[in-house]
């Protein structure tokens, strides 16, 4: 039967009670014969230990060991609260983040896409970077030549973007962005219904009967999950359609639509301009590679076709526009914005992992100096050093698994946090929750941070005499250990400095973008969408419609005025068309093309509702209709640009370009500049010179867009217009109120989280580097206490050892800064040669990060160096 | 009693430690305590068994089979284990002793060879 521990134990302690009862029998004095037997036994642990490695083998004997060495730690961390908190903190911060961001990270950029095989799904995109386009889509008549020409894919499948008035299904009738896509494209991309069924090729073609498939997003937030909605009719614009199934959950690309239609919902998708205009690009294209080939063989293939292409259709690939292809993996394609800012995430995040790190480090090294009485009387009793690193190395293992189970605690909300501001970037985003990859990877770096910590501290030396300090509990401090914590502090402040210096950068970027004047009344001009169908240019309908509506709106009471539009300022940059033009007396550089400017529709006092100056001639008035003489405003930068000297008032503008053979010859009529307005960046968040070409509402009746410029609170005129539109149309939509300066904090809302997150991870390496600096000084003040002890006693003014400390501070800041300067420099350099263009930070953020760091060393440093000044002499002398 | 100055102990090896133990408690089982100091006064004080080797011989004897194990009260009134010997022990002594008388034959010989046999 094998002994436990109690039974080994109590062995031990029969054989000392006879032992002592026979010293007292002879003489010995009890105490004497209690301390005289235990001397004689020898030290009792390792006894034991070696009675039960008898019985137990050597791992469970040592795994039994640590459990104690846990037990024992547990005790001794309680004692110590503030350390063992501090710790468990850092640790707790350090091991979150980088979990959550793992996890984000993870969903993101390595999760595959739910589509059936979605390897071989690739995604095909035309752009024109010669006129600044990123995605020029393509026409009906392009893809058409790829389908009969492209033999390595194997089908492919088109989506365009469109709006509609929704109008049944219980809910209100609103503007709802669907897509239109062909029949082959729910095949193509290998996605399945969760109800009924998807569209197919039997809804394809100008003669199958409407369907619509809901998305899941849609379905779930709108609907409720409404199983009954299948077989329902809806009204889409003009055409009805019949609810056909809706889709599972997957990435929404490329719009994040909420219907999917087929096209013959879409009379414009049935229309000859659709059909056969080969400049009407408005469709995405999709592909499944055929069995066989690879995306290589495919890119190469689709580039050949589109050279051919661009050969054979000189008039639609203008030469300045540098048209070309990008073929890419579909799932790479949806991950490839949101890459970059979360692999740098993740860098900052080891870092911040670094510096916790480092920082529990610099403290349990600081702790186990203090230990070393306690540990040269071990090692004195037979504790072998493996023994001693067991002690340490059960302290670490507390204290990070502490710090683990918190981390893993909090990732779950870091998760929420990092997931909903990557989802800006890229939709994938929005699925990704805590997996159990947080647990690993928590639990690795736990572990790996508990094994490299017991392994920073000194053991008790050889050369140590033992005697020194065993008594006093006083601390030793061996150069070593002040170098290493001095070594440690300088890392965290190097560290600290990158990443502030990152922060710094983004947020006077950011502070840029916020404070550029922007040349619109943003407070008080109120937007609203009012969208109608579009049917024709210039129909009177709908002119009248939003010219009875300004009216209206305008004898409410608190609206200064009204205007109808086209676009909303930046939320509608999307959308934004550019025409090319021409204007009498004007001839363009050699080699040039015709300038483009900005295409907005505009109605009368639209200028003075937004707050943006007439600079010469007159605003639109209400004559100008669409049977009087043809009219145009142009920006100060088209004025600028083309007259420099003279005047652009009264001269004829001519539309040219892939507009006019988009309309057709009479959209190449003149049209006479009647007025200049100063510039306005409706479309970029920082203002740029901006050639715009402002049309009139009455001539071409495209709106959507009201501007209300409010006396007082703008949002209290919201229900009153809603009103007032409803008694027009019961039915017509009236979204998305909102004042101009909220809709462009909405569209900063991505630098804005870019900076804030940055300055978060730069605000907690800060709070660990000071906490790091203050624990270095605090260690090295409480190690010179005798020292500052006898400087008072012989007359040294408190001041003097004060400066003294807090210089120390300012030196380790100022080393750790220029370590990081460089350190950061040679960062950059190398990231630039992988990533390509890397900013390096301007001056002030750079000085602005390292006045933080010094006084946060000097706010560090304040109180051990008070400490200092004020050392109790006698007390510190007889330390000794 | 008198004690020997440490630098004229012997130092035992494992397994002849096992057979002094096992011979120890040939007659009468005994605790560790008395072990040890039973070894002591018969080798007049010149063998001293730590007690870092005495508990774990006594252990591994008793994992062997060699001793049993029970627990009693010591003449201090306090639980103490004492050891016996088995039936399997007393055999395993026997060797043991065999052995050893082997050994010190062997060893003697070494020593002092014995004169060549007259040619």
């Amino acid at each position: 039967m094998r002994p436990d521990d109690r039974d080994l134990d109590e062995e031990i302690r029969g054989h000392l009670a006879i032992s002592v009862k026979q010293r007292i029998a002879r003489g010995e004095d009890p105490d004497a014969a209690r301390r005289a037997a235990l001397m004689e036994f020898g030290y009792v642990p390792a006894v034991r230990d070696s009675m039960r490695r008898v019985w137990y083998g050597r791992w469970f004997d040592a795994a039994a060991a640590l459990g104690r060495d846990m037990r024992f730690a547990l005790r001794s961390l309680l004692r110590a609260k503030g350390l063992a908190a501090t710790v468990v903190a850092t640790l707790a911060i350090g091991i979150g983040a980088n979990a959550a961001i793992f996890s984000v990270v993870r969903g993101v950029l390595l999760r595959p896409l739910v589509n059936r095989d979605e390897d071989r799904l690739i995604y095909i995109r035309q752009l024109a970077p010669g006129i600044g386009d990123d995605n020029e889509t393509f026409s009906v008549p392009e893809i058409n030549d790829f389908k009969s020409r492209i033999t390595t894919i194997g089908a492919f499948g088109d989506f365009s973007t469109i709006e509609f008035t929704l109008v049944g299904l219980g809910i209100d009738p609103r503007t709802v962005k669907a897509g239109v896509v062909g029949g082959s494209f729910f095949d193509v991309m290998g996605l399945r219904p969760v109800l009924g069924r998807l569209l197919d090729g039997h809804d394809d073609g100008p003669t199958a009967a409407g369907a619509v498939v809901l998305t899941y997003r849609f379905w779930t937030t709108s609907l409720k999950s409404d199983p009954s909605v299948i077989g329902r009719i809806v009204r889409l614009g003009q055409r009805t359609a019949t609810v056909v199934g809706v889709l599972e959950p997957s990435v929404p690309y490329p719009a994040d639509t909420e219907i999917i239609a087929n096209v013959v919902t879409s009379p414009h998708h049935l229309g000859a301009t659709m059909v056969t205009n080969r400049l009407h690009r408005m469709t995405e294209l999709f592909g499944r590679l055929a069995p066989g080939a690879t995306l290589d063989t495919a890119r190469a293939e689709l580039t050949a076709v589109h050279t051919a292409m661009m050969r054979e259709h000189p008039e639609a690939y203008p030469a300045s526009a540098r048209m070309q292809l990008q073929v890419a993996k579909l799932r790479d394609q949806i991950a490839s914005p949101a890459r970059t800012i979360l692999l740098l995430l993740l860098a900052a995040a080891a870092v911040v992992f670094v510096i916790a790190c480092s920082n529990v480090a610099n403290l349990i090294l600081a702790r186990s100096v203090r230990r070393e009485g306690e540990l040269a009387v071990r090692a004195a009793l037979g504790a072998g050093t493996g023994a001693l690193r067991r002690t340490l190395l059960a302290e670490s293992l507390v204290l990070c698994g502490a710090g683990a189970v918190v981390g893993v605690a909090l990732a779950p909300a870091l998760v929420g946090v990092v997931a909903r501001y990557a989802a800006r970037l890229s939709v994938r985003a929005l699925d990704v929750t805590v997996d159990p990859s947080v647990l690993w990877v928590g639990a690795g770096l736990a572990l790996a941070a508990a094994v490299l910590l017991a392994y920073v501290p000194r053991m008790p030396s050889a050369f140590a005499p033992a005697g020194l300090g065993l008594a006093s509990g006083s601390l030793r401090i061996t150069p070593g250990t002040n170098r290493r914590l001095r070594m440690l502090a300088t890392t965290q402040i190097a560290f600290s400095f990158v990443l502030l210096a990152g922060a710094g950068m983004l947020l006077s970027a950011l502070l840029a973008l916020q404070a550029a004047r922007t040349g619109y009344d943003m407070r008080q001009v109120l937007v609203f969408d009012v969208p109608t169908t579009f049917t024709a240019f210039g129909d009177a309908k709908i002119i009248a419609f939003y010219q009875d509506a300004t009216r209206r709106i305008a004898e409410l009471p608190g609206v200064l005025g009204v205007a109808g539009g086209s676009a909303t300022p930046w939320r509608d940059a999307g959308d934004a068309l550019r025409v090319q033009f021409k204007v009498e007396g004007y001839q363009p550089a050699n080699g040039e093309d015709d300038p483009r400017g900005r295409f907005r529709i505009v109605a009368p006092n639209f200028f003075a509702v937004l707050g943006v100056p007439l600079l010469a001639g007159r605003d639109f008035s209400d004559q100008d209709r669409a049977d009087a003489d043809p009219v145009v405003i142009v920006s100060q930068s088209v004025a600028k640009r083309l007259f420099p000297n003279g005047d652009a008032v009264n001269r004829h503008l001519t539309w040219t370009g892939s507009i006019v053979s988009l309309l057709g010859p009479s959209a190449a009529m003149p049209r006479r500049i009647v007025g200049v307005v100063a510039d306005v960046d409706d479309e970029n968040v920082a203002p740029g010179p901006a050639m715009t070409v402002y049309h009139p509402f009455g001539q071409l009746g495209i709106g959507g867009r009201l501007f209300v410029h409010a006396a007082g609170d703008p949002y209290a005129l919201v229900p009153e217009v809603t009103r007032v539109i409803h008694q027009m149309s019961a039915e017509q939509p009236v979204e998305r109120a909102a004042t101009l300066e909220d809709v462009r904090a909405q569209v900063l809302s991505p630098d804005r989280l870019n900076a804030f997150v940055f300055s978060g991870f730069a605000g907690i390496a800060l709070l660990i580097a000071v906490v790091g600096v203050a624990g270095v000084l605090a260690f090295s003040v409480s190690a010179r206490t005798r020292e500052f002890g006898v400087r008072l006693a012989i007359g040294s003014a408190p001041r003097h050892l004060l400066a003294g400390v807090l210089s120390e501070g300012v030196v380790i800041a100022a080393v750790g800064i220029a370590a990081g300067a460089v350190g950061g420099y040679a960062l950059t350099r190398v990231t630039a040669a992988f990533v390509g263009h890397v900013e390096l930070p301007g001056v002030l953020p750079v000085i602005g990060a390292a006045t933080v760091l010094v006084g946060a060393a000097v706010g560090a440093s304040l109180i051990p160096a008070a400490r200092a000044s004020r050392v109790d002499v006698l007390q510190a002398l007889r330390s000794e | 009693m008198t004690r020997t100055p440490d630098d004229r102990r012997l130092d035992l090896l494992q397994g002849t430690l096992d057979m002094l133990i096992l011979r120890t408690v040939q007659w009468r089982p005994q605790h560790g305590h008395g072990i040890g100091q039973a070894i002591l006064a018969q080798s007049d004080d010149l063998l001293k068994v730590e007690t870092g080797s005495l508990y774990p011989a006594l252990h591994r004897l008793e994992k062997r089979g060699w001793l049993k194990s029970e627990w009693g009260v010591s003449e201090a009134n306090q639980r103490a284990k004492y050891y016996r010997l088995t039936a399997a022990g007393r055999t395993q002594l026997s060797h043991e002793r065999d052995r050893w008388s082997q050994l010190v034959h062997a060893i003697g010989r070494v020593l002092n060879p014995a004169p060549a046999p007259e040619e």
